[in-house]
């Protein structure tokens, strides 16, 4: 399987937890903070459902690039 | 911008109505949910609360309050504390065959409402709930004031109320949480036995200069906005959704039948009846600083109007009769099946999983961490006591705003009462 980068802006992330809903082994709250941190799990995602977390993201603080592209 | 913070006037007024335009707007940075301060904020519940906020103090703040609306906090309102707590209430508020529902629905989800935002209420005190929900329509009006036909007798409302809600209710809650804190400061209690609430949470941590609440009126405010849009907004649905299902035809009565057999059924009348009766109508924002949307140019000082109502209706997303109350209807996975009710991007409402629960797959196959919300719950439990519509009463719209969605009383009758008891009079008519 492709792997992917997968960064969450923590100066962006308002903590909603839409990313963990959607992919609970990819994402993390770290609750002293109150934000989502990416994990292992989330390099080797779906598309699909990567692809669902960013456009559920509230604060667009959570970028999927691929191993080889640019971010956009 | 004058130096009082009043907007004099809007540099321009511009309206959008296409789904995809809506959601580039819901999700720019530079629109707020700030306007003129004289007009929406200044005396009024609104005023420095976390949905006017905006920008780093508006984020801070959010991540703060976002803990209380985890998945697992969800499913325990859910599953352990609501269907107690709304089998109790029924069984006194349908004491007889004709009730008004709105009052019901209030009462129910102020309950719960009023544990989230931290306010200390007896859930098995009819005088309590009441005076809770009396103080909910005034901050209902007050959180609608744009749209309200009297807004100086609004805001005189609002500041009557709030006095009152402070007295009775936020500042005892205050004072136990507080002590509570004072313990956990000194050792002598774990912080995970703090109470898990609105005002819990911003207490704790006051201290934090990131989230702006050194202002004691402030976290009184941004409770009863809480209590409010967790109040209000379930309770308009629960109307709606029956409005809805009554209206669709002489076979209402199967909807109703479904409705009480099947929670995933349920939740998606509500999530349709969310999509054809959004709360706001007409979302707005404010231009903070020039920006685009949608190949638009919008200047500072704009007033962004979002009609939501119309984008929710797109045939393009919702099918060729998308007028129509049809709880089956597919929709694409990428579009919620409540359209843009419940807002997007920073702004949007952090409650929307506990009363519409969580996104229903295309497929309908959910697993069994799944979130229904607590208005498909409300709505179930009333379809299973046999609601009908009241032939003998007409339903009363709201107009003392110009929100088309909200209603003031909706009588109903039942056919079961506690318990599937029968109600006598249905009865004598089924055995005619």
């Amino acid at each position: 399987m492709n792997e992917t980068q997968v960064t969450v802006d923590p100066d962006l992330c308002i903590g909603s937890a839409e990313c963990v809903r959607v992919l609970p082994d990819a994402f993390r709250i770290d609750e002293t903070l109150g934000v989502s941190v990416p994990q292992p799990a989330a390099r080797t995602a779906d598309r699909v459902s990567l692809a669902e977390v960013v456009r559920n993201c509230p604060t667009g603080a959570i970028q999927v690039v691929a191993c080889g592209e640019d971010p956009p | 911008m004058n130096d009082t913070g009043l907007l004099t006037e809007f540099t321009a007024t511009i309206e959008l109505d296409r789904y995809e335009d809506i959601r580039a707007a819901l999700f720019d940075p530079n629109l707020s949910r700030s306007f003129d301060k004289r007009s929406y904020e200044d005396g009024n519940i609104r005023s420095g609360i976390v949905s006017i906020a905006h920008g780093e103090m508006h984020r801070a703040r959010r991540r703060l309050e976002n803990t209380q609306f985890r998945a697992d906090v969800l499913r325990l309102y859910e599953r352990e504390l609501f269907p107690r707590v709304m089998s109790d209430l029924l069984d006194l508020l349908i004491d007889r065959e004709r009730v008004d529902l709105f009052p019901v629905g209030e009462m129910l989800s102020v309950v719960l409402a009023a544990r989230r935002a931290g306010v200390d209420c007896d859930a098995s005190s009819l005088d309590d709930l009441r005076t809770l929900v009396r103080h909910v329509d005034a901050f209902s009006q007050g959180s609608a004031i744009l749209d309200a036909k009297d807004p100086e007798a609004v805001r005189a409302l609002v500041r009557a109320t709030y006095a009152e809600f402070e007295r009775d209710f936020v500042r005892p809650a205050w004072r136990t949480r507080a002590a509570l804190i004072e313990r956990v400061r000194r050792g002598e209690l774990p912080e995970a036995e703090l109470p898990h609430d609105i005002l819990t949470v911003l207490l704790l941590h006051r201290e934090d200069p990131d989230i702006e609440l050194a202002d004691e009126e402030r976290i009184v405010r941004e409770v009863a906005t809480y209590l409010q849009g967790g109040t209000h907004t379930s309770a308009q649905t629960l109307v709606n959704a029956l409005d809805l299902v009554f209206a669709s035809g002489v076979d209402y009565v199967r909807t109703i039948d479904r409705i009480a057999s099947d929670t995933l059924f349920a939740q998606r009348v509500v999530q349709e009846t969310l999509r054809l009766r959004p709360t706001t109508p007409k979302m707005k924002r404010r231009a903070e600083a020039e920006t685009e949307v949608a190949g638009r140019r919008i200047p500072k000082d704009a007033q962004v109007i979002l009609d939501v109502a119309a984008a929710n209706r797109d045939p393009r997303l919702f099918g060729v009769h998308p007028e129509r109350f049809d709880p089956d209807r597919a929709v694409d996975p990428s579009v919620q099946r409540w359209g843009l009710s419940f807002g997007g991007g920073p702004h949007q409402c952090p409650g929307r999983a506990v009363g519409g629960g969580f996104p229903v797959p295309a497929d309908f196959h959910v697993d069994d961490d799944h979130v229904f919300g607590l208005v498909a719950l409300e709505l179930q439990a009333i379809a299973r006591r046999g609601v009908r519509p009241d032939e003998t009463a007409t339903p009363e719209r709201d107009l003392r705003t110009a929100r088309f969605t909200r209603w003031l009383h909706y009588p109903v009758r039942f056919v079961s009462l506690a318990g599937g008891r029968p109600v006598e009079n249905d009865v004598r008519r089924a055995l005619g």
